[in-house]
């Protein structure tokens, strides 16, 4: 085949005329209100719908924790049947870990991965979209399970054969399923995706090891991603196979052997918990050296740190199987293994602690969710030292005990985490400062609710209590903690809803306000997110940031006097880049990403209910890939002219553009997290 | 429902029932070491916490808790190291914002690679340190099994556990005549023939009990362990770690009690609907008394006498008509009674999906039934010290049987104890059975000793 070589650079003069070959392959214009979200490619809305969808879903297993927990509040309790519970706690698990850890993990990568390598957009702006709606609309599918004959009630690890037609006749599993494996396209994609932005789309002079450690700790994630969930896929694809066509491969009678479930769900299973947790370590490593005033300790070990517990994470799934009888080598090898993963770990607690040490610390709100994180996580990795020796874990697994080791890790570990964030990067995505009084009423409800809830259940499970069980008898002893766990679990609650009334209190006192402008950097902090205005304009960066450094804004900012001690140079708010984005060209949103998402749905409830019903899900899926690839590749109505669409686009980030030049000033008296928010409430 | 049936425990009377009393009181009031607050805690109060697994009472148990003693003193001295010293930082290093100078900026620290260096290498040798008494325990865990000890086949179905003993010393749990292949106790039979579920039909000369596993103490029992259906997990906190059952699978593990007593477990690995109803009692006799315990076990049940002509049945009789018409589906007397058989001629496989259902010889021996949830005594003042195990035997029989909590379960099991007879997973209710029919059943089931 003769190899035709064409120009990489688009022909000189007029673009030649592109016919729309019907009006549906035409791109949709700038839109507003709904129709503006439903069709964005901007990395930023996108990330930002992550986020709201994640605490969407975070109420819906929220609910189920507080009806576990009062269901355990007393012994021998009915207000829960065993099939309600089982149903309950299984949703808990799948909705927590799928639909809001991990979610939130892609909205802070979404929203600032390409801000914090100097990019406009993923690399793949379309299929970013379509991995928000695949996550979006797998998850509601899998929670309509709730009203279409009940939910999985395998557990969210969902053992074979407990997970065959002839042990959980219901439909709930195949929502498991279905929803599972269209939240997993999710995933890989947007693993590519991520890393491509990562490897290919780095400001000029950002090197590897100038990354921030935040873009770092996501790679690492997106890698886990990508070879963690094609194992649940396959495992997900076996069962479906299985549970709707009657295949054997976890048929005992035939001869399937259990175990294989197993290890295929723990070999998925056990890196992401790690790609769960890394995104909030990367979170902390920014928060950390913005308000201790000084830089990271140690960014090599904290990068290398990371990439270690990535490469390991896929080595010590089998700890997750000591009981099951594998043989003592294979038990003593991942035990061993898994004994080392803390050493990477206590590594990263470590070089957090001694950017502590000597530093100015700014006790904002950020700031102490990422120091709970610490200290919290600390706790959850010693728990987890406990029963990654193997004969301890026969006491210990599947008792509370690890319960609260994991939550400690989960919660207390990744979700504080991933609250220091939102306060952080709050006025970044929003132009506007969260409250800190509120913001602190936030931290310490959920500290004492968190400790509180997940503290006992060490005593618990110590105290032999099994876990997943719906109910315990008086005489065993549990009462006391079972009850002090579900007061916490209720204050649990209302710290959390502390933060939704956090973000609508502050957003009404900043329009009472008359919409101040935080200014491009209100924390005087350290990487280039901070060099654009806030929020960051549809564009990003007007013009390429040219990278000297690990922490290259902040440097800018900063240099070393005579004395060699640093000294304030420029205020961020003078040399941040306008946003004023003049010829810049940016990829208009598509119809294709929903509606190619909106049919694997379709396809999946035609698996479980009835064929028919695949046939207008195939069509959808057919006709959207068409029209993927045939939509030209710019809406052709617009120019390329960024402001051009200004005049008919009133959403509210146009607003602000006057404003923020006013505004920009606001930056030295919000450094201090006291934000000039009216109506302080505590 | 349950709640009102008091006795809804697995504990025989030599495990006082305390309910937690006193238990907050117990809680260390001063500022005793972080260690001590641990232990105390968890093992506060323990004859109340049947499950508790900080009491070991055998020498599997204790070899994992001697292992952790050492491993939980040094988790908390990182504990109290990292997160006080976190906290101290935090509290030190704090700057007031309206004392906070953007131009005095803390020293520039990037790191310290020796530093760095100590806190991985370090950590990395106390790990290693920590691996070989590890490993070594992770050995002594397996079964060693030695000639002498006794064999127990444990096999988990939902929502009960069955245990097989070797009685005649073949080396099998099953019936060597039976079709298909045979698992020994070495689990070395011919694994390319087995067929699935197992074929477990008993051996005349070996014994089936449901429900609770009676051992010798004083010397180690060696299991062997399956599952009719979904996953299990065999746990006597007390006696030694969990080790699941698998469908499919042979594992083994081992308990050993230093003395005589009720040691309880729980089902370790979630199983389905009543997981949290499926229970162990695991009772260890002095070796005279389990001698005789086994004869006793070994015998028949007496089947009632058929009526004189002309004559009322008695209750017993009247019980085992009907308990041979619908009991006997499912549940097997006596190891296929040919009495039973001639009466009702029947296959006796369970029609479940698991294929069995407890094997009610002997009944009234056993001091719990329905997956070890209910106590089957009533009346027992559980701080008579003269009823301990030593007396185990002598509680079986009429006069202390609970009759009230037994005609409920014959009555309507599902109400108990969630079930899904449905699916062929669990005892149905029987809303056609009488209230006489239900009270010469009971009346049946008490000459079961």
């Amino acid at each position: 085949m003769a190899i035709v070589e064409r120009p990489l650079a688009l022909p000189e003069g007029d673009l030649p005329e592109i016919e729309n070959p019907l009006g549906a392959f035409s791109r949709p214009h700038k839109e507003t209100g709904i129709k503006d979200w439903l069709t964005t490619v901007d990395h930023k809305k996108i990330g930002i719908m992550y986020g709201t969808a994640s605490i969407f879903f975070m109420m819906i297993g929220g609910v189920a924790a507080l009806l576990i927990r009062i269901q355990l509040a007393t012994p021998d309790s009915n207000f829960l049947s065993a099939d309600a519970y089982n149903q309950l706690y299984t949703m808990h698990g799948t909705v927590m870990i799928f639909l809001v850890v991990m979610p939130i993990g892609a909205a802070f990568a979404n929203y600032l991965l390409p801000l914090q390598v100097g990019a406009r957009d993923v690399a793949f702006p379309r299929i970013n979209a379509f991995s928000f709606w695949c996550f979006f609309l797998g998850g509601l599918m899998l929670n309509t399970s709730w009203f279409l004959g009940g939910g999985p009630d395998g557990g969210w690890f969902n053992y074979a054969p407990n997970n065959g037609v002839a042990y959980s006749p219901s439909n709930g599993i195949d929502f498991w399923n279905v929803g599972l494996l269209i939240t997993g396209i999710a995933s890989l994609s947007g693993a590519i995706n991520l890393i491509t932005t990562v490897l290919n789309m780095r400001a000029p002079g950002m090197d590897l090891m100038k990354m921030p450690i935040f873009v770092w700790m996501t790679l690492v994630t997106q890698f886990l991603l990508l070879f963690a969930i094609p194992i649940i896929t396959t495992a997900q694809v076996l069962l479906l196979m299985d549970r709707l066509f009657g295949a054997n491969f976890f048929n005992v009678e035939q001869g399937a052997d259990p175990l294989l479930w197993q290890h295929l769900f723990w070999i998925f299973g056990h890196p992401e918990v790690y790609l769960m947790i890394l995104p909030a370590f990367g979170i902390v490593s920014e928060v950390i050296p913005a308000f201790a005033r000084k830089p990271i300790f140690g960014y090599p070990f904290m990068v290398f740190s990371g990439v270690a517990i990535g490469f390991m994470g896929f080595g010590v799934w089998a700890h997750h199987m000591f009981v099951p009888g594998m043989g003592p080598l294979s038990v003593s090898a991942f035990a061993v293994a898994t004994m080392f993963i803390a050493v990477p770990t206590g590594v990263k607690i470590l070089n957090w602690v001694a950017t502590l040490w000597g530093g100015k610390l700014i006790l904002n709100t950020a700031m102490l969710f990422s120091i709970g994180l610490i200290t919290q996580f600390t706790v959850g990795g010693l728990s987890g030292v406990s029963h990654a020796l193997a004969p301890s874990d026969t006491q210990q697994t599947d008792t509370y005990y690890i319960v609260a080791h994991f939550h400690y890790v989960l919660f207390g570990g990744a979700l504080f985490g991933f609250m220091a964030g939102f306060y952080f990067w709050w006025p970044k995505a929003f132009g506007y400062i969260l409250n800190e009084a509120w913001g602190k009423w936030n931290f310490w409800v959920m500290v004492v609710g968190f400790n509180l809830t997940f503290g006992p259940m060490h005593i618990l499970g110590l105290q032999g209590m099994p876990r997943r069980i719906h109910t315990y008898d008086a005489a065993m002893g549990f009462n006391l903690w079972n009850l002090v766990a579900t007061i916490g679990s209720m204050i649990l609650a209302v710290g959390v809803l502390l933060f939704v009334v956090n973000a609508l209190v502050s957003l009404r006192d900043w329009k009472n306000a008359g919409r101040p402008n935080p200014g491009p950097d209100p924390w005087d902090a350290r990487t280039i997110e901070w060099s654009i205005q806030s929020p960051a304009p549809e564009h990003n960066f007007d013009y390429d940031p040219q990278i000297v450094s690990v922490d290259d804004w902040w440097y800018q900012k900063y240099a070393e006097d005579e004395t060699g001690r640093l000294r304030k140079v420029a205020h961020g708010a003078d040399i941040a880049q306008p946003g004023n984005g003049e010829g810049v060209h940016l990829p208009a949103p598509s119809y294709w990403p929903i509606l190619l998402a909106a049919s694997l749905p379709l396809l999946g409830y035609g698996l479980i209910f009835s064929l028919w019903l695949t046939i207008p899900g195939g069509f959808l899926l057919v006709v959207s890939m068409f029209g993927w690839a045939l939509e030209p590749a710019d809406d052709l109505d617009l120019a390329h002219d960024h402001d051009d669409h200004d005049d008919h686009d009133d959403h509210d980030d146009q607003d602000d553009h006057e404003s923020i030049v006013e505004t920009a000033s606001a930056e030295d008296t919000a450094l201090v997290g006291d934000a000039p928010s009216p109506g302080d409430t505590a | 429902m349950s709640v009102s049936l008091t006795p809804t425990t697995s504990l025989t009377p030599t495990t006082k029932i305390r309910k937690g009393r006193n238990f907050v009181r117990r809680l260390p009031l001063g500022p005793t070491g972080a260690l001590a607050s641990l232990a105390l805690l968890v093992s506060a109060c323990a004859e109340d916490k049947p499950l508790n697994t900080f009491e070991p009472r055998g020498p599997k148990a204790q070899g994992i808790y001697d292992l952790m003693t050492p491993i939980w003193i040094i988790m908390i001295v990182v504990f109290v190291v990292v997160v006080g010293g976190t906290l101290v930082l935090t509290v030190i290093g704090r700057v007031k914002p309206e004392d906070y100078d953007e131009n005095d900026l803390p020293k520039q620290v990037h790191g310290h690679t020796v530093a760095e260096l100590a806190w991985t290498i370090a950590p990395a040798i106390l790990l290693a340190g920590v691996s070989f008494p590890m490993v070594s325990a992770i050995w002594d865990l397996e079964r060693d099994n030695k000639p002498g000890e006794l064999d127990v086949m444990v096999i988990g179905q939902q929502w009960y556990w069955e245990y097989r003993y070797d009685v005649d010393g073949d080396g099998f749990f099953e019936d060597v005549d039976g079709d298909g292949e045979l698992y020994g106790i070495e689990g070395d039979g011919d694994q390319d023939d087995k067929e699935w579920p197992l074929n477990l039909a008993l051996d005349d000369d070996d014994l089936s009990v449901p429900n609770q596993l009676v051992i010798p103490a004083g010397q180690q029992v060696d299991l062997t362990l399956t599952s009719r259906d979904v996953v299990h997990s065999f746990w006597i906190p007390r006696l030694n770690g969990k080790r699941d059952t698998v469908p499919g699978r042979l594992t083994f593990w081992s308990i050993d009690a230093d003395k005589p007593g009720e040691y309880n477990g729980a089902c370790g690995e979630f199983c389905g609907l009543s997981h949290a109803r499926m229970r162990m009692s695991v009772v260890a006799l002095p070796e005279a008394e389990f001698d005789q315990w086994l004869k006793n076990q070994m015998s028949l049940s007496e089947v009632p006498e058929e009526p004189a002509q002309g004559q009322d049945p008695s209750p017993e009789r009247a019980g085992y008509e009907v308990f041979a018409s619908q009991c006997a589906r499912c549940h097997v007397v006596n190891n296929s009674d040919s009495a039973l058989q001639e009466l009702y001629p029947k296959d006796f496989e369970a029609d479940l999906l698991s294929g069995a259902a407890p094997d009610l010889t002997k009944f009234a021996t056993r001091s719990v039934f329905a997956g070890a949830i209910f106590s089957q005594y009533s009346g027992i003042d559980p701080d008579d010290d003269n009823l301990d195990v030593t007396n185990y035997l002598q509680l079986a029989g009429t006069e202390r049987l609970n009759e009230a909590l037994l005609t409920r379960w014959i009555k309507n099991a599902p109400e108990e104890k969630a079930m899904y007879p449905e699916g062929r997973r669990g005892m149905p209710a029987f809303p056609g059975l009488s209230d006489t029919d239900v009270e010469n059943l009971v009346a049946y089931l008490a000459t079961l000793d």
